[in-house]
């Protein structure tokens, strides 16, 4: 070989090798903004700790970014009758120390997510009462009654290996029983600080291009920012609005925006001929209560400019909502029109349906619980004392707030639903469906809204396994809900992320920032 | 002092007892520790198992009963929300706030008592007037900002040092990895500042006062070195108050440093003790409440002592 060949051959095999070398060893730092729990799967059930859980363990189903029900450890699955399901498991696959992934896995923790002391999965489990492994790649799940939902509930269950279906939290915690069959590893977990993950070369999706990942646990905002400024992390959560004109204007950063779930929303107490906080201008009694009347109700909506409270006070960190979810969710209504800000429509409504010189009343909010909610609560009180509704605000801690406005013991509030399963029965059933203990509906319906229609349409839908069948019925509530403007819909979150700009993710509904789904742009 | 040490330790089981107490009706007088913890998609029943399985179906007293009870064999009680026992979540935190405050009060001394000496013995001077000046800044700028400034200018600016976070760890410390030091100067510096600010200016005033003292003249009259002066009667004599803020703030550092862990991402327990109250997990509030009253009794104890190292006048019997 010439002394030039050789140099040649040299190039080409750095060149060949180079960028794919860079690529295997490529690190992500993620910013979450808030902590988690556990790094048990079934021990607690909320954002930080579900997306968590899923860079380590798999599901059944894998739920994609707009709630869509796909493929992962059951490779296939079918309708029995209406209270079996039949499952097809991957072949193939292994858990991190090595050993099998089976049906006896999928049987001991759907079993224990059921069965653990903390109950955090309950509201996925309720149904299951059994599960039974057919043969080593197939198991059935026996329901207790027909239910709908039970891919989407079988997507929020980790499957972790039989072996550990006895360990406690702490086995978790320090590792040992941290095995599951997912696209990362844990290395370490430091509560209050970080879980640092490595890459699972053996995964059966294809192995990640992130060789270690990191997930940080930063809930202060400023410091968030700073660490994405410092260049210590490569993608944050919860970019604060404060901050999303300084990565804008900074070299090599961008903001990264996607539309989530969450619906903010004022109830109002709709049930109490006398409702605790409405009263006339003097502050004398009313004698009724105008929140009964579906046009006082329409008119509160047509005071709210919710264009500007999505652009002012939710610094575009939120989208107008009009109803439970957006186009292209299960259950959404073509036929909800937009109720647009109209003040002067607003008073001619108040007076025809007899307040010509409006009332007063107090709005109540939590504070720090929603993105900047206390100040959305704010904006929502000028509104309507602009229309001559006095409204006084009051904004109390979460704490304190969550089991008032549940309990209905206030006028109007502001609440919020993060439509967790991508499809209306879920907030339906929870914030307008009457409060029913026994069927456990209504739970968070602190209006004490009761429409015989909607409570029926519900019962009807979460008691079919058809879609084609359920989806009109879902229709039909959205529909009902906003024509008689049970609720005020204000506006969805945005999910607003900042980043190098290296880095390409796709937001989605659920919030959920997944390595796995993190790519870098070349 | 061995009277003394039981006495002090019979008072710390008083105030243990009265704190539980209020913190047991306190936390139920917030809020409802069910509706902040449950999942809002379980229904009544499964609640109701939640409830039964954390004890909180039970009224407040039968409650506070079952916790003395547990207490009397060492068991603080599971935590509400990390579901493990109460006073391992604490104690897992406490070795990164440890050493937090203890380098904070480190810098402080070391900076702050030779500052505020040499302020002290020479009040004329322009370099001790700057001196004065930058504690008042140290004083008065809020540590939050502070906080913030540091990060901007050394992590974001000149990328200096990591923004925020831990580092790496050698077993449960931080100090003895290079990676973990660099974590930890800024977070120490900024709680360090107004702690310096604190005992450089105690230290100046404490000068001030014994200088002009009659056997501050007296050893001078006799000729005794400068140094020794300075270093045995002047220094020795003032250190009584400094002692006692030096012990009470390595508490307050160790107990309340909630800023900055959170502006840091500290993993300490400053962090940890407001997450807790906000989801109103008592068993954690309790035990931790109860660490930081052994911890305060304690440090007041071993202030006493010093005392009488210093003082040979003080008696800790009450008699002296």
């Amino acid at each position: 070989m010439t002394r030039r060949g050789f140099h040649a051959s040299v190039l080409a095999l750095v060149a060949a090798t180079a960028t794919p070398a860079f690529a295997q060893d490529a690190e992500l730092s993620i910013g979450m903004a808030a902590p988690i729990t556990s790094l048990d799967p079934h021990e607690d059930s909320n954002s930080p700790n579900n997306a968590t859980s899923r860079h380590i363990w798999d599901s059944l189903i894998n739920r994609g970014g707009s709630a869509e029900n796909k493929p992962q450890l059951a490779e296939s699955w079918e309708v029995v009758d209406d209270t079996h399901w039949r499952f097809h498991l991957r072949e193939g696959v292994t858990f991190h120390d090595g050993s099998a992934f089976d049906a006896d896995d999928v049987v001991a923790s759907l079993i224990r997510a059921r069965d653990k002391e903390s109950q955090a999965f309950a509201s996925y489990t309720r149904n299951i009462s059994e599960v039974i492994a057919e043969d080593p790649l197939t198991v059935v799940v026996e329901t207790a009654v027909p239910d709908p939902m039970i891919l989407n509930s079988l997507s929020r269950i980790r499957i972790i290996s039989s072996d550990y279906a006895e360990a406690d939290v702490a086995e978790f915690e320090n590792g040992p029983a941290a095995v599951g069959t997912g696209p990362f590893k844990l290395v370490s977990y430091t509560p209050g600080d970080r879980v640092e993950l490595e890459r699972n070369e053996d995964y059966f999706d294809g192995a990640s291009e992130w060789s270690k990942v990191t997930l940080r646990l930063v809930p202060d905002n400023g410091g968030r920012l700073a660490s994405l400024l410092a260049g210590d992390l490569d993608l944050i959560e919860n970019l604060p609005a404060e901050g999303v004109a300084r990565v804008e204007s900074s070299n090599g950063m961008k903001v990264i925006r996607g539309q989530s779930t969450r619906l903010v929303y004022l109830g109002m107490d709709v049930s109490r001929d006398e409702s605790p906080f409405v009263t006339a201008k003097d502050g004398s009694a009313l004698g009724s209560n105008p929140l009964k009347d579906a046009r006082v109700r329409k008119a509160l909506l047509m005071a709210m400019n919710r264009e500007a409270i999505v652009d002012r006070v939710m610094q575009k960190n939120g989208t107008v909502a009009d109803q439970y979810v957006a186009e292209g969710f299960f259950g959404h209504s073509d036929e909800v029109e937009h109720v647009a800000y109209d003040p002067e429509g607003a008073k001619a409504l108040l007076a025809e349906a007899g307040y010509p010189d409006g009332f007063a009343l107090t709005i109540h909010g939590p504070s720090g619980r929603y993105v900047n909610d206390s100040e959305v609560v704010q904006a929502a009180g000028q509104m309507l004392t602009r229309i001559g509704i006095d409204t006084k605000v009051e904004v109390l801690p979460w704490s304190v707030y969550s089991n008032n406005y549940s309990n209905g013991e206030y006028s109007l509030f502001l609440g919020s639903w993060g439509v967790n399963t991508g499809e209306v029965s879920n907030p339906a059933l929870a914030v307008v469906a009457g409060r029913d203990a026994d069927k456990g509906t209504g739970r968070y319906n602190g209006g004490g809204i009761d429409v015989p229609e909607i409570n029926d349409l519900l019962d009807q839908a979460t008691a079919s396994l058809d879609e084609a069948e359920r989806e009109p019925l879902l229709q039909e509530v959205s529909k009902l809900t906003f024509e008689d403007t049970w609720l005020l819909p204000m506006h969805y979150e945005n999910v607003v992320m900042g980043a190098r700009t290296g880095i390409e993710f796709k937001p989605r509904g659920d919030k959920y920032t997944l390595a796995y789904e993190v790519k870098s742009a070349e | 002092m061995i009277t003394n040490l039981i006495r002090r330790g019979i008072q710390a089981l008083f105030v243990i007892f009265a704190m539980t107490l209020i913190v047991f009706v306190g936390v139920n007088v917030i809020g409802n520790p069910v509706d902040i913890l449950i999942n809002p998609d379980l229904n009544q029943a499964e609640r109701l198992r939640v409830m039964q399985n954390l004890g909180l179906d039970q009224p407040l007293w039968r409650q506070y009963l079952s916790f003395l009870a547990g207490l009397a064999e060492g068991d603080f009680g599971d935590s509400f929300v990390y579901g493990r026992p109460a006073l391992g979540v604490i104690l897992e935190r406490l070795p990164a706030t440890l050493e937090l405050a203890l380098a904070a009060m480190v810098i402080a001394i070391v900076v702050g008592l030779p500052l505020g000496l040499y302020a002290g013995l020479y009040p004329d001077r322009l370099s001790s007037k700057l001196i004065m000046t930058g504690s008042i800044l140290g004083f008065s700028l809020p540590t939050f900002w502070v906080g913030l400034m540091f990060i901007l200018l050394f992590a974001v600016q000149l990328g200096w040092l990591p923004s925020n976070g831990r580092g790496e760890t050698a077993g449960a410390w931080s100090f003895l990895t290079g990676d973990g030091l660099r974590h930890l100067i800024l977070p120490a510096l900024n709680l360090a500042l107004f702690k310096t600010s604190l005992i450089l200016r105690l230290t100046r005033a404490g000068v001030q006062e014994v200088i002009a003292q009659d056997f501050v003249k007296f050893a001078r009259a006799k000729g005794l070195l400068e140094r020794r002066v300075v270093l045995v009667h002047i220094l020795k004599n003032l250190m009584i108050p400094v002692v006692t803020i030096i012990g009470l703030e390595f508490g307050s550092l160790i107990a309340f440093s909630v800023v900055t862990e959170s502006i840091f991402g500290w993993p300490g327990m400053g962090k940890l003790i407001i997450d807790s109250i906000n989801l109103l997990d008592r068993p954690v509030i309790v035990a931790y409440l109860m660490m930081m009253v052994v911890l305060f009794v304690t440090l007041n104890f071993v202030i006493d002592i010093c005392y009488t190292l210093l003082d040979p006048r003080v008696r800790l019997d009450g008699k002296g």
